[in-house]
């Protein structure tokens, strides 16, 4: 009995023991991640310094092609239309919204295209506030070249913002989490300019080896700089209207003033800088400053890159080109482009050969292609091939085979799916010639300078049949060379507010709209999508909205 | 003849193995059994003699006899259905006989007396707060492959979705409508008192062409078979106990154990069943759809080119001429559907001592669907054993599950499906082409040599897609009374998976070339949750009727998961498949890792007074490491009381057997947040990579702002109910009212910028609801040879968001974010939502609506031109007398509320009538006044479709809308979609052939049959719908994977 009495006592002691043991050092909660880490973790070395880095390049691809960004700005002007082909591409009305530019803070457009531009671009100002604060404490070789990519790509992404919307929060630090009202268009202008001239002066190269091909250089900044001289009118002011940005007629450099003076002057040193670096030469031919191989192209001055790999590729034909057009991959048939602006092109112009017209071939074969039959492509006959109209009837009821095709970045040989190697440039010395025309011009209307680089332009060496441009020179041939030099490229947008056409364009009868679409003024500013200012309702909307 | 032969020798040895050696000293027991309130005899009484395998029925004068009884003291037991058990105590003299009669009365449910609650078990009549049970024999009839099939329509509040009809498919269960916005809604099962972590087990397939299919369902492993009980609890008053967890409420199931009453016993429970589609999507056949484009094309409203695209050209010379067009005839639906077997074996064998007990089962089960290339097997092992030392008052038990899953996926699409997946070819693709065709080099599958149109039924055979889990369940514990009343236990749970998913897209196949010239991949998912209970009970009485409960204990669990990816492009040769990826000419592999921890300390309190006034009391202090710093831990407290009114002087007599009043208050919680979400965190993969030269540059990216105040979401639960008996519980019921907020809703909402991640899971928002739950149990009928038992379920739940952040301006107006969800599937709809969270309208006000609010332009009629007509307001483009036809549909400022896809109420109803040995059950389950969008008919009904050249829905036939008018969006697609449904119905005859009675204690055949009758106004497929991606998305129905109609047969023997 007294066994069994001291068996049980033992029994339950250990009985006891156990349920008392477990709540020691078991209430420990903290967490350590697996397969991510934690930014205190990271920015050791070079290896990680320049790992951080190359994310925040990687968000470089979200402002090129197939983009919301890149939609943004070509949709809602006349180079490119999303006609509702059938039953595809309604998407909810985003893209006739955007076109026919009849977009609220809250509308279709304006929730997916103008919203994610702005998740973009400032997911990249993140992306380097993170990395330029963490790389400052720490020394690597190389710093302060990285810290100049940083603050110049940092700058870019916020010349996007200012671009679009005006004046946006400038924050730099990273955990700064505060909901900040909107900086002044003319504060944050001055904040990119001054980043852009930091970067360049304190580490920015002039080039770069080919291995690092592709990442900022002195040239990249005095680029985005020029250009925001040329719009200085424009970039300065938070408001359309009088004395802000004026919605219908010419937007001039003259008279306002930055960091280099007059913004006109400006414009043409930081173009002078670049043009006499000898970094950088017109192609030979145009066609080729698009091509896969155009990584070497001696004309890019600040590009997206690409290369051939899943998710790291162009997929711009995808958009434009037809179902049935693209050996291997099923493209979308959706952007094309208005017949006036296809039409607005001399037909010597070998510029236009970038846009498909007529009967079409698989773009990688070569073999004439036919429309769709039951969502499949039938064995070519006559009767039933495709053929590109130069003209579409009505945007919201077009057959499969309507519209001329953007297709300046062909399809890569060698391309991976949908993945092509084309870089994408964002400034090349083909605008850089007439970013300096433009500020010439205005300096001196007509001047002869002026003309004399727009068709040193035209006559690249490999396309000598451009006829060159009889002067005198006018703002109205300067906006027409820039829409054959760069159609397609982003810049229509940017220009047509400059040139006080965007928000009175006039497009040739197509479904909804037809004709003038004559938007009020205050259209030249995107709205401030309704989601951010629910995020951070310290942001004002731009007048008008 | 020979299977006889086999059958009988199999027979005589069972009929050996089971009979006891009879003992010399024996006697009869026997008597007369009768209805207590009648006075009838009843007929088809089991009388058992305990510890014996000595059984008998009842005959039709209610007498039995038991003969070979051993002599002495014996306990005879008496069981009917529909009757409480009664049983006594009986001397037995050697060669003499005694008598033992019996009166039995009817009672409506079997309430068991003892109820499984939180961390131990109740009395029933101690129970505050509210707990449904169920039964889960009753429930296990047809096929049924995890526990949540068992509770649709038998638990009042408990909703249960079939995500569709695949073998094996989740489910969506809501106890009383969820109380979570992005949060997950499922409740917190928990099996044998381990808490499960309810994640999917297998990776997600990969949806190469729209959105994966949905997982299946992880309690897979669980044998329906082996559920004892399952037991819901619903308010916060029971399920505080579990805190964190509990706010979708919380489903605690036991399994069976050994018995040492009544002997070794030996079940086989086995059934056989066939299964086929239950309803057809109404698409043209070849002939018709052949018709029709000969009429357009005769009419000019078609290209005559399109003749062309009817059947197969075959050339039968060399000259160009020489050719015949063969039109075919294909029904791609019955191409793709089959009459699917399944089959599913039980064995299950138990005993033991006095002190210890053990049951053993075994179950294989093998689930065709009812698609090609779609099925589950499973091979499940269970043992249980308990044990009990030291004068008893030592516990010990082991439970162990260990089961095998097979899963054969059809790889089909859950949303989207833009690429022309398997469902949208079944209704697209030309009905006037073959599956297959031969010519000179053999049988091919006929493919139309497009990328985006693809042969479904090739789809499904060529690809490989399959996956295998290993799951193993187990828990021990050991239970010790300390001293009188006082109990201590400890309880070790471990859950371990492993799941595998392989698939192989071959070059053979459209899809295959298209996704990169072959493409393999496999995956392997690795969970384990460890827990560790430790509880303190103490139960007493003070005094008569005075009575005393407390549990406390502390809980600790740990998670982990890891998935490994790899996958290979671009293959040479489909011979490999998907274990040759070093074949492949690109790789692609990654792999994920997350832990986490969650501590809990927990005490209940239950007093009861007078057996008249019961008082519960729960606090639960919750931590989990997946939460902010600050914020990791939370307390959950819950207060409730009932008061017996039965026991009332005056309500003596009166027709009221039992009557309860409960009310109760409680908070719960909700975790649904991943680890490491409070953190800032930086990933690799190609998002972060960006080539700098030639070569990809792999970087990190920030992909989450973190959240330094993320914390629980807390649910408050008011509950007041009647529980009551009437006329000895001939009748009885619940009333249920309850009413919960839920604030601190996680949600992941945009954040402002700049911001690593453009959005951020915050605390925002509020949801609250209300409702009403029902139910009934009735004997109606109670004659000898005659029961019938009824039950009803009711429930009616309103909720609605009243909060998502809203926010006040500069200039004082009210501004309420709101979140678009649902996404519509098929061309053109990108981006193109069919719901939202939070509606307000152009003047700020909010009412608040239910989650699963569709919201759209609202369809007026069609013109004459075929334009659709939509109602706008003055103001708009294009608006004329509040109408417009602009195409893309109206100004999204002229959007409204246009459905909603909960229910007004729904009802469950099961009746059961035993007539002498045969036994007829049905479950109905119905579900009145919601609403359900009709993706497919949106996409495939409208002229648009008949004019691009795929095949579609008859009603396009007669579709007055012009060809070139877009499909869009508006309250034209959403549809009524109450229905009634005959979800089971059970015919049992209990066999009473003297040969096998000798020696099996019951022998049951049946037949049953699931979702035979379904009668709905609606028009698709099935009004019970899924879909699975967005943000609280309900009732969106696009191409699900078809609900089969099944016809059972089965045997249960019970030696």
């Amino acid at each position: 009995m007294k066994r069994q009495f001291v068996t049980l006592s033992i029994r339950a002691g250990a009985l006891l023991g156990l349920l008392i043991v477990p709540l020691q050092g078991c209430t420990n909660l903290d967490e350590t991640p697996l397969s991510v880490i934690t930014p205190g973790t990271f920015f050791r070395n070079e290896a990680e310094v320049s790992a951080a880095l190359a994310g925040v390049y990687a968000q470089l691809r979200s402002t090129a092609p197939e983009g919301t960004i890149y939609d943004a700005n070509e949709v809602s002007t006349d180079e490119i239309v999303v006609p509702i082909r059938g039953k595809d591409w309604i998407d909810n009305g985003q893209w006739i919204d955007l076109h026919n530019q009849t977009w609220t803070p809250n509308s279709a457009a304006a929730s997916n295209f103008f919203n994610g531009a702005w998740n973009n671009a400032y997911t990249g100002v993140a992306r380097a506030n993170l990395f330029i604060s963490s790389v400052e404490p720490v020394t690597v070789p190389n710093k302060a070249t990285y810290l100049a990519e940083g603050r110049a790509l940092r700058a870019f992404y916020y010349y996007i913002l200012m671009d679009f919307f005006g004046g946006v929060p400038i924050v730099t630090d990273p955990t700064d989490h505060a909901l900040h009202p909107r900086n002044t268009r003319r504060e944050l202008f001055d904040f990119i300019e001054g980043e852009l001239i930091a970067a360049r002066d304190s580490g920015l190269p002039a080039t770069w080896d080919a291995a690092n091909n592709g990442r900022f250089t002195k040239g990249a900044a005095d680029a985005i700089l020029a250009n925001m001289y040329l719009n200085a009118g424009v970039f300065t002011k938070d408001v359309a209207g009088a004395s802000g940005i004026n919605a219908t007629g010419y937007n001039t450099c003259l008279g306002v003033t930055v960091r280099g003076g007059d913004a006109c002057a400006a414009a043409i040193a930081r173009a002078d800088s670049i043009l006499n670096s000898g970094h950088y030469a017109l192609a030979d031919s145009f066609p080729q400053i698009f091509r896969a191989d155009n990584a070497n192209s001696r004309e890019n001055i600040f590009v997206v890159k690409f290369i051939n790999k899943d998710g790291l590729g162009m997929g711009i034909d995808m958009a434009a080109l037809h179902y049935c057009q693209y050996s291997g991959v099923t493209p979308w048939n959706g952007f094309a482009t208005l017949a006036q602006t296809f039409n607005a092109f001399d037909p010597a112009d070998k510029r236009r050969q970038t846009i498909l017209v007529g009967p079409q071939r698989d773009v990688i074969t070569g073999q004439l292609v036919t429309v769709r039959v039951a969502s499949a492509c039938p064995a070519y006959t006559p009767a039933n091939a495709l053929v590109f109209t130069v003209t579409i009837d009505t945007i919201t009821k077009a057959s499969e085979g309507e519209g001329p095709r953007l297709y300046k970045w062909p399809a890569d040989p060698a391309h991976v799916q949908q993945n092509s190697g084309n870089d994408y440039a964002w400034f090349r010395l083909g605008e850089i010639y007439l970013i300096k025309a433009e500020a010439l011009n205005e300096q001196t209307p007509g001047s002869g300078a002026a003309l004399t680089l727009l068709n040193n332009l035209r006559a690249r060496p490999g396309d000598p049949v451009n006829t060159p441009l009889a002067g005198p020179i006018t703002r109205a041939m300067i906006l027409s060379e820039r829409l054959f030099e760069l159609f397609g490229e982003s810049k229509r947008r940017q220009d047509l507010i400059r040139f006080g056409q965007y928000t009175g364009r006039t497009d040739a009868a197509s479904g909804i709209v037809g004709g003038k679409v004559g938007r009020p003024d205050y259209y030249v500013l995107m709205p401030i999508p309704q989601a951010q200012v629910n995020a951070n309702p310290q942001l004002a909307q731009n007048p008008g909205y | 003849m020979r299977f006889m032969r086999h059958s009988a020798s199999a027979l005589a040895f069972l009929c050996l193995y089971a009979i006891p050696l009879t003992a010399q000293n024996t006697g009869t027991v026997k008597g007369q059994v009768v209805d207590s309130s009648t006075k009838q005899t009843l007929a088809g009484v089991t009388v058992q003699i305990q510890g014996t395998a000595r059984s008998t029925l009842t005959g039709p004068d209610g007498n039995y006899s038991l003969a070979d009884v051993p002599a002495g003291s014996v306990v005879v037991r008496a069981t009917r259905i529909g009757f409480a058990p009664r049983q006594q105590i009986v001397t037995v003299s050697a060669g003499s006989t005694a008598e033992a009669p019996f009166e039995m009365s009817p009672q409506a449910s079997l309430l068991e007396a003892i109820v499984v609650t939180g961390y131990g078990t109740q009395r029933r009549e101690a129970i505050t707060g509210s707990v449904s049970s169920v039964d889960a024999s009753a429930a296990n009839v047809g096929v049924k492959t995890n526990v949540d099939q068992m509770l649709q329509g038998r638990a009042a509040g408990v909703q249960v979705i079939q995500n569709n009809g695949e073998p094996g498919a989740g489910a969506q269960i809501l106890i009383r409508g969820g109380s979570s916005i992005s949060a997950h809604n499922d409740p917190l099962y928990v099996v044998d008192g381990v808490p499960i972590n309810n994640v999917p087990t297998e990776p997600d397939g990969n949806g190469w062409t729209g959105n994966p299919s949905l997982a299946r369902n992880p309690l897979n492993l669980l044998n329906p078979g082996d559920i004892a009980s399952i037991t819901v609890l619903k308010d916060a008053a029971a399920t505080a106990i579990y805190g964190s967890r509990s706010s979708n409420g919380v489903i605690l199931i036991e399994t069976k154990r050994g018995q040492a009453s009544g002997g070794p016993s030996f079940e086989y429970d086995g059934y056989v069943s066939t299964s086929s589609p239950s309803r057809h999507l109404d698409l043209l056949t070849g002939s018709e759809y052949a018709a029709f484009v000969r009429t357009q094309v005769a009419a000019g409203k078609l290209d005559s080119a399109r003749l062309g695209d009817l059947g197969v050209l075959w050339k039968t010379g060399p000259n160009p001429g020489d050719t015949v067009r063969t039109i075919y005839n294909t029904n791609w639906e019955s191409a793709l559907t089959r009459s699917s077997i399944t089959h599913n074996h039980n064995l299950a064998f138990s005993g033991g001592s006095e002190d210890t007990h053990y049951r053993a089962s075994l179950n294989y089960a093998n689930e065709q669907g009812v698609t090609l290339s779609s099925g589950l097997e499973r091979i499940q092992g269970r043992l249980s054993a308990t044990h009990a030392d030291l004068d008893n008052r030592l516990r010990i038990g082991l439970n162990v599950t260990s089961s095998r899953v097979n899963n054969t996926y059809l790889t089909y699409e859950n949303q989207g499906g833009f690429e022309g997946g398997v469902f949208e070819n079944v209704a697209s693709f030309n009905p006037t082409r073959p599956v297959t065709y031969t010519d000179s080099i053999g049988t091919h599958y006929y493919e139309v040599g497009g990328l985006t149109t693809r042969n479904p039924v090739a789809l499904a055979n060529q690809i490989v897609n399959i996956g295998q889990t290993t799951r193993t369940l187990g828990n021990a514990e050991a239970e010790l009374d300390l001293v009188h009343g006082l109990t201590a236990k400890i309880n070790v749970g471990l859950d371990h998976s492993t799941g595998a998913r392989q698939e192989y897209y071959p070059k053979a196949n459209p899809l295959g070339r298209a996704l990169g010239n072959g493409l393999a991949q496999q995956q392997s998912l690795d969970n384990a949750t460890q827990t560790l209970q430790t509880l303190l009970t103490y139960d007493g009485q003070v005094g008569a009727g005075n009575s005393l409960n407390v549990v406390g204990g502390y809980e600790y669990s740990k998670f982990s998961t890891n998935l490994l990816v790899a996958l290979g492009k671009d293959f040479f040769t489909d011979a490999f498949g998907f274990n040759g990826l070093s074949a492949a000419v690109t790789r692609i592999d990654s792999s994920d890792a997350k832990k986490s921890r969650l501590a809990s300390f927990f005490g209940r309190a239950n007093i009861g007074f007078n057996d008249r006034y019961f008082f519960t009391g729960v606090l639960r202090y919750d931590g989990s490491s997946r939460f902010a710093l600050g914020h990791k831990w939370a307390l959950f407290p819950a207060l409730s009381g009932s008061w017996n009114l039965k026991q009332e002087g005056f309500m003596q007599g009166g027709p009221f057997s039992e009557l309860r009043l409960r009310a109760g208050w409680g908070l719960q919680g909700n975790p649904g947040v991943d680890p490491y979400t409070s953190l800032i965190t930086l990933k690799p993969g190609s998002d972060a990579t960006y080539p700098w030269g030639d070569a990809p540059q792999s970087g990190v990216i920030g992909n989450s702002n973190g959240n330094t105040d993320l914390k629980w979401e807390q649910t408050s639960q008011l509950d007041g109910a009647v529980d009551f008996g009437l006329w000895n519980n001939r009748i009885s019921g619940s009333i249920e009212y309850y009413h919960k907020n839920t604030k601190d809703l996680l949600l992941v909402v945009n954040v402002s910028q700049p911001a690593l991640a453009t959005t951020q899971l915050k605390n925002v928002g509020r949801l609250s609801g209300h409702g009403l739950e029902l139910s009934l149990d009735a004997v109606p009928v109670s004659r000898p040879g005659l029961t019938w038992r009824a039950g009803l379920v009711f429930s009616a739940d309103r909720s609605k968001v009243t909060d998502l952040g809203c926010t006040t301006d500069s200039l004082n107006v009210k501004n309420c974010p709101f979140y678009d969800s649902g996404p519509i599937s098929g061309p053109g709809q990108s981006n193109t939502p069919a719901e939202r969270v939070m509606v307000c309208d152009s003047a700020g006000s909010c009412p608040g609506y239910a989650l699963g609010t569709f919201y759209g332009p609202v369809f007026l009629d069609i013109d004459p031109t075929g334009q659709q007509i939509f109602f706008c307001t003055a103001a708009t483009t294009g608006c004329v007398n509040g109408k417009t036809t602009v195409r893309g549909g109206p100004a999204a400022k002229d959007y409204r509320v246009i459905g909603n896809a909960n229910p007004d109420f729904t009802v469950g109803f099961r009746s059961q009538v035993t007539w002498n040995r045969f036994d007829v059950s049905l479950l109905i389950h119905a579900a009145v006044g919601q609403d359900v969008f009709n993706n497919t008919s949106l996409v495939f009904a409208s002229r648009n479709q008949a004019a691009g050249g795929s095949n579609f829905l008859r009603p396009a036939l007669t579709d007055p809308t012009a060809p070139n008018d877009p499909a869009i969006y508006s309250s034209r697609w959403i549809e009524s979609a109450s229905f009634v449904r005959l979800q089971n119905i059970t015919i049992t005859y209990d066999l009473n052939v003297p040969w096998l009675l000798r020696s099996a204690r019951s022998a049951r055949v049946y037949v049953s049959a699931d979702n035979l009758v379904l009668l709905t106004g609606y028009s698709g497929l099935d009004p019970e719908v899924f879909s699975g991606t967005g943000l609280a998305v309900r009732g969106i129905d696009y191409l699900v994977y078809p609900h089969p109609r099944t016809i059972t047969g089965g045997l249960r023997l019970n030696f």
